[in-house]
């Protein structure tokens, strides 16, 4: 290219230099200077970040009479002791029904043998206490229509159907998640038949039923009538001391009567009463705290009332989180706003909840619920909405650390950020009975027995609840 | 393409290159008083150690003294615009072994002049005062907790410029008298980010910003003559007066998401720059060699108890400047009149800043090589400038800067304003 005109030029060479500069400029490269200059900025001119682990946080625990065990997928059935929440036992009761075709049976050649029930206690099921002792497992048919009660809607922990005499019982050892060869786990009872877990029943139970079937009876054809008749069936622990077991067996479970069909050959036959109603089978569960911390828990005074609150110090200076009895752990924070009075204040950064159980409650056998979710509560003592963390903004489980080389170390902790900065301005006359709550998250909080015993500020500050935020501040004036 | 087309070019080239200026190396002091001050011209002087009180030329922008424009051709248009680009060696105590080293190139001036009448020159132009660039980590503990550490992550990015209008008079064609008006404006920024040691997210950031502005006036004089028949002779002063830059500062503070949660503004107040002098001489031998030597003085000891600069730990001194320079000139006669066709030079400098660190004056001294072409087949001249120098001290924990500078420097020339009349 030739280029006669000198402003041209001019502008050519112009527009070359700043292309280059540009360019080069991008290549620059910076020398490590180490902390050269650090003492000649002003003190206390820029923001700085300080951290805040002394709030108040006030421990109570939240009682509701019952809650909704229906439908879990699980007959909970077993009875432990606990140092902490005192004896546990819990039943079930569940339903069974015909088959939905009779087989033929001549009563002139073909004979009644025997009549058990078949459960299955499937890998991944949950179970809590020690799984080396044996526990009494005792069947009963219920003595009642299986039917809610007016103005209920579901079936609840603490409602108790009337029950006959034991049909059968047996005392088995169930060894969960045992590993086998492949990596997988497995499930082994001491009958040596795998997962499952056989009772017998009374014969005249049985003898009954089948002469039912073979007489083609409205009442095995016809599952309402069956059901009216038969009412259901009740697994419940042996009475006696507990076994420190509770054991979650899978609902599939099956009442079958065995029959010998006789030909040419005798041939063993026999016919499944299945189980049915899902939404009807549900764990009856009661506790006797008599002698333990948590005794003093305060109960309700009324058929309807929020769930009543009471403080750590009259429960052993602790928390109780265990869904299945009802027990929540809410958390308030008095003082909160006091951080936002402090000069310094300009914006909160982060805050950060740790919770750790009491030292010496939990163990391989008391075990921790693996996740605990934390939600939002006001003076009415409900659960309000997760609480989401600042990054993700997903509902938080506690992210458990568990270490039983050093129990000290295991903690659940929680972003609490977006409820601090509401806490902070909440101008409400309500903000301090506004609080956290932590709760066994889904499906866990129906169907397992996981407790968590949280400790409160009288613990040393290693052992304790502590709730840290961390704050921008900015002295004034400068 | 007509002049006007001209001046929006130039006009849009003088806004870019303000952004262009703060982009340097890192400069460890420049985070006291007002930056690092650049005492570059960037001109036909710079090969001579800056030397350039006592010089006059017909064709280049003398900036060191407002004085010597009114010795510009008649009708002459010129225009000059430089880039550098710098390598220095950092030495001292802080410094790390990971890194000794920076280097970059930047743009450092853009400035136009015209002998707008036959005793009458005049200059606008755009050149740099201070710059400001440096970065640095601290550890940080964060206040409550002896656990949790996060990091300072301190960046000094700024710079003062000058736009100008200068004008010079000449008299009994033995003085001349010019007057360099100019508005000093800038923004003089600290950042202070505190990050996370493990991932550098940042908590949150202050920015402390100090915009500057006020004119800064400079008054030159030039007295020229013969000495004899081989001699010609150039003495110059300049005194620039004490001027109170209005200095308005902000803070402001951001979270994490970057969204501000406090921006004030404090009272303004006032940053001074000092009265200053300086003086120089050239004697010139039969046109074609050239002694020079300048000195200058800044009274920042003047203006000490005025000013509230940023930091800590530091003081500002009185400075001084001082330089020699020897050019060479390579001449042809043409078409009846002398045409300069190249140009050598040398020069040498020292001078203490207005900076006290640690107890310590910072000094910096160095030597200058420059050549130069002048293209007799177009309007263009090129300028080329080599600098060693060293800045600051190994001593007292201070950083040392060994510095290499090559600036090219380019002169568009021609004659304005002709009406019809050539000037071939």
């Amino acid at each position: 290219m030739t280029i006669h005109n000198p402003t041209k030029k001019l502008l050519f060479f112009l527009s070359f230099f700043l292309t280059a500069l540009f360019i080069l400029s991008a290549c620059q490269k910076q020398p490590a200077l180490g902390d050269f200059g650090n003492s000649y900025i002003d003190d206390n001119k820029s923001a700085q970040i300080v951290v805040v682990d002394t709030a108040t946080i006030d421990v109570s625990t939240t009682f509701v009479d019952s809650v909704s065990t229906a439908g879990t997928g699980y007959l909970m059935v077993g009875s432990y002791n606990d140092d902490w929440l005192g004896k546990v036992t819990s039943r079930s009761f569940f339903q069974v029904a015909p088959p939905p075709s009779l087989p033929a049976i001549d009563p002139r050649i073909d004979t009644y043998d025997s009549i058990g029930m078949i459960f299955f206690f499937r890998p991944g099921s949950p179970y809590y206490g020690d799984t080396t002792q044996y526990q009494t497992y005792v069947v009963n048919q219920v003595d009642t229509l299986m039917e809610l009660p007016p103005f209920n809607n579901g079936w609840f922990s603490s409602y108790l159907l009337p029950t006959g005499p034991d049909l059968g019982s047996t005392s088995v050892r169930i060894e969960p998640n045992r590993p086998v060869s492949n990596g997988t786990i497995a499930s082994n009872t001491s009958q040596g038949t795998g997962d499952t877990v056989r009772i017998r029943l009374d014969d005249q139970l049985g003898q009954t039923i089948y002469n039912m079937v073979y007489n083609k009876s409205d009442t095995v054809k016809n599952s309402t009538k069956w059901l009216r008749w038969f009412h259901g069936l009740s697994l419940s622990p042996g009475a006696g001391a507990p076994a420190n077991i509770i054991n979650g067996i899978k609902d599939s479970c099956i009442m079958r009567i065995y029959y010998r069909e006789n030909a040419l050959f005798s041939t063993e036959k026999f016919i499944d009463f299945e189980f049915t109603n899902k939404n009807v089978q549900y764990n009856y569960v009661t506790t006797d705290r008599t002698g333990k911390p948590i005794a003093g828990l305060n109960r309700p005074t009324q058929t309807v009332q929020p769930p009543p609150l009471t403080p750590s110090a009259q429960i052993g200076h602790a928390g109780y989180v265990q869904s299945m009895e009802g027990l929540n752990v809410k958390l308030t924070f008095p003082y909160l706003n006091a951080i936002a009075l402090r000069r310094d204040f300009i914006g909160l950064l982060r805050a950060q909840l740790i919770v750790r159980p009491v030292p010496g409650s939990f163990s391989q056998i008391w075990r921790l619920p693996p996740q605990v979710g934390i939600f939002t509560t006001d003076q009415h003592n409900q659960l309000g909405a997760p609480l989401p963390s600042l990054g993700s903004g997903g509902a938080q489980t506690g992210s458990l650390i568990q270490d039983y080389f050093n129990p000290l170390n295991t903690v659940y902790t929680y972003d609490v950020t977006n409820f601090v900065a509401s806490q902070l301005i909440n101008p409400s006359p309500a903000a301090r009975q506004t609080g956290l709550m932590l709760a066994i998250l889904p499906p866990a909080e129906n169907s397992a027995f996981n407790r968590l015993i949280v400790a409160d500020q009288s613990y040393p500050v290693t052992q304790r609840i502590t709730l840290t935020v961390y704050y921008i501040s900015l002295f004034p004036h400068n | 393409m007509n002049q006007s087309k001209i001046i929006c070019f130039l006009t849009l080239l003088s806004v870019t290159s303000l952004g262009v200026m703060a982009q340097n190396n890192f400069q460890p002091y420049s985070q006291m008083g007002i930056g690092q001050l650049d005492e570059g011209y960037y001109n036909r002087t710079s090969g001579l150690g800056e030397t350039g009180i006592g010089y006059r030329s017909n064709r280049f922008l003398i900036t060191n003294n407002p004085a010597s424009f009114s010795g510009l051709a008649n009708q002459y248009f010129t225009m000059e615009t430089a880039i550098r680009g710098t390598f220095i060696s950092y030495s001292g105590t802080p410094v790390q072994p990971a890194g000794t080293q920076s280097a970059d190139i930047t743009f450092r001036k853009l400035v136009m002049g015209i002998k707008a009448a036959k005793h009458w020159g005049t200059s606008i132009g755009l050149v740099p005062v201070s710059t400001e660039n440096y970065e640095f980590n601290v550890p940080y503990f964060i206040q409550g907790s002896n656990q949790a550490v996060s990091n300072h992550f301190y960046s000094y990015h700024g710079s003062v410029n000058k736009a100008f209008w200068a004008n010079s008079y000449e008299f009994f064609h033995h003085l001349s008298l010019g007057v360099d008006a100019g508005y000093v404006f800038g923004d003089l920024n600290q950042k202070d980010i505190l990050q996370s040691t493990a991932n550098g997210a940042s908590f949150t950031s202050t920015s402390n910003d100090i915009y500057l502005q006020n004119l800064y006036l400079t008054y030159g004089l030039q007295l020229y003559g013969r000495i004899g028949k081989h001699l010609e002779y150039v003495i110059g002063g300049v005194y620039s007066q004490k001027s109170a830059l209005l200095a308005s500062p902000n803070k402001q503070v951001l979270n994490p998401d970057s969204v501000t949660i406090q921006n004030f503004q404090n009272p303004d107040h006032y940053l001074y720059l000092p009265n200053s002098y300086g003086g120089g001489l050239s004697i010139t031998y039969n046109q074609k060699y050239t002694w020079l030597a300048d000195y200058r003085y800044s009274d920042w000891n003047g203006v000490q108890a005025l000013n509230s600069y940023p930091g800590q730990d530091y003081a500002i001194v009185s400075s001084e400047r001082a330089s020699m320079g020897f050019e060479v000139s390579k001449k042809k006669n043409l078409y009846n009149s002398t045409v300069e066709l190249s140009y050598f030079q040398s020069g040498v400098y020292y001078s203490n800043s207005y900076l006290a660190v640690n107890g310590r004056q910072l000094r910096d001294m160095g030597v200058s090589l420059g050549i130069g072409v002048n293209s007799l087949k177009s309007p263009l001249a090129y300028n080329i400038v080599f600098q060693y120098g060293i800045r600051g001290t190994t001593d007292n924990n201070l950083i040392r800067e060994n510095y290499m500078n090559l600036s090219f420097i380019l002169n568009f020339g021609a004659v304005w304003f002709t009406k019809g009349r050539k000037f071939d």
